[in-house]
């Protein structure tokens, strides 16, 4: 049993088919409004929050298919079924043009009674049915922000929590591996803040996420060398979110090679961190310094990551991309990753389009 | 232009963070509030120029009614930070002109901008 009557609204302006109709719903146990024209049905559409309109096509003041339309149209109404009714002559272009306009059934005038009566009980239950549906779908919404929520906030908990800690060390060494598991973990992190607030939770915008990720490694640099010259140039992309978090640690570390072995020794250093379409279905990610690059007799210098981790990471993150790294010393040392751009219906590519 | 800034956050750990990242922008933190009665009892004492405001605090109480009371008792803008800032937050407190909005889990480059871009604002604003 539903907890309020059900409420019927029945629209008719040739008043002994009205009262005809009323009463066959009435004895059927439906409790029955009525309105004469299009206009009062709307409004009582509106106050009276019926589940089921019975509206006949032809009123004076406007067509009961535009009614229709109307209800169906305004969030508010738009759950109300609605029951066409027509006169036999015009039936079969009213029957097209009623279901067209979002009328959910359609019956000819006269009506037998128990028809009648069966297709408001069969509307009322579908009434019921996505009513439910509604409710338990805007639950589960309210639940996903909940979790959402939670989910941000522990892990700001934990970034707080190791920042705070960060600063307790005291001997180089440490320092370093510490607030590298630190920009390790933000990478990872930060994508959740961006994520769920656009329209798309399913794929990322990489230019605000790689653009922030590179001012925070500007700003926390690694061992004492902090504030560097970090130059974004991140073409607008939207990537889904795991092909975001891969190249957001290769990023990670790259950079976090840079800042430490890509310092050059008569100039200021810059680091420059770009992501570009390239040919068709393709992307390069660059992180390029300006530092001494290859130095002769020790090939593996400026290359080589600074820990074991970082090697194994790029590898793998890399492979994971199904994509190429490859390195170029020209001014300074550079590393090219080039990787297949993933398929994805076209709608979701270019953002909020 | 040094700033004093109160930080309103129910949650210790990340209120320290934000403390040691208001400094490290060369600020300086008046008080750190956990909830709405210590936030205006905080401000009362020594008002500061901003304040960076956590929108959902403990028990319920929300960051936005602190804000309103802030800007209308003080008149002190607020920097807010949450994990959830989306059109409805921010129409709320459109009207408290507020220093801007940073989503958790924030970036430390983040706060520490918008910090900075809070003191211009307020600066220019006092001329």
């Amino acid at each position: 049993m539903p907890a309020k009557p059900e409420i019927i609204l029945n629209v008719d302006d040739n008043e002994p088919g009205r009262y005809a109709t009323t009463r066959i719903l009435n004895r059927a146990g439906f409790q029955v409004l009525e309105a004469g024209t299009g206009k009062e049905a709307l409004r009582l559409a509106r106050s009276a929050s019926p589940q089921l309109v019975v509206l006949d096509v032809n009123l004076p003041d406007m067509s009961g298919i535009d009614v229709c339309r109307q209800l169906k149209s305004d969030p508010d109404t738009a759950g109300i079924m609605v029951l066409q009714v027509s006169a036999t002559n015009i039936a079969v272009l009213d029957r097209v043009n009623s279901l067209s306009a979002g009328a959910d059934s359609f019956l000819v005038e006269p009506m037998e009674p128990e028809e009648l009566e069966a297709v408001a009980r069969a509307l009322l239950r579908l009434h019921r049915v996505e009513a439910e549906l509604r409710r338990s779908l805007a639950e589960r919404e309210l639940l996903l922000r909940e979790v959402n929520h939670r989910v941000k906030n522990s892990l700001q908990l934990v970034l707080s929590m190791l920042s705070l800690q960060g600063g307790e060390f005291r001997e180089a060494g440490a320092k370093e591996l510490f607030a590298k598991a630190i920009a390790r973990v933000t990478a990872i992190a930060s994508i959740h803040e961006r994520l769920y607030q656009d329209t798309d939770p399913l794929t990322i915008d990489m230019q605000t996420y790689l653009s922030g990720l590179c001012a925070e490694l500007a700003r926390a640099g690694i061992g004492d060398e902090r504030h560097a010259d970090l130059r974004p140039a991140i073409e607008p992309m939207r990537l889904p979110t795991e092909h975001g978090v891969s190249l957001a640690l290769i990023v990670n570390e790259l950079v976090m090679n840079a800042l430490k072995h890509g310092r050059p020794n008569d100039r200021s250093a810059i680091i420059k961190v770009s992501l570009r379409r390239i040919e068709p279905g393709q992307a390069r990610l660059t992180i390029a310094d300006n530092g001494p690059g290859l130095v002769a007799g020790d090939p593996a210098s400026a290359a080589k990551p600074s820990t074991g981790l970082g090697t194994r990471l790029i590898s793998m993150l890399v492979r994971q991309l199904s994509g190429q790294l490859s390195v170029e010393h020209t001014d300074g040392y550079a590393a090219h990753i080039t990787f297949p751009l993933p398929q994805q219906p076209a709608a979701t590519w270019d953002s909020k389009s | 232009m040094g700033l004093e800034v109160l930080i309103v956050e129910d949650q210790v750990l990340i209120a320290i963070h934000l403390q040691d990242l208001v400094e490290e922008a060369g600020h300086r933190v008046s008080e750190v509030a956990h909830d709405g009665p210590s936030a205006m009892a905080a401000a009362a004492r020594q008002p500061p120029n901003i304040a960076i405001m956590d929108l959902r605090l403990a028990h319920g109480e929300s960051g936005i009614d602190v804000a309103h009371q802030l800007y209308e008792e003080h008149g002190i803008r607020c920097l807010f930070i949450s994990a959830n800032i989306d059109d409805e937050v921010r129409k709320k407190v459109a009207g408290l002109r507020p220093l801007g909005f940073i989503g958790k889990p924030f970036l430390p480059a983040e706060v520490i901008a918008a910090v900075q871009a809070s003191a211009i604002a307020v600066e220019s604003n006092a001329c």
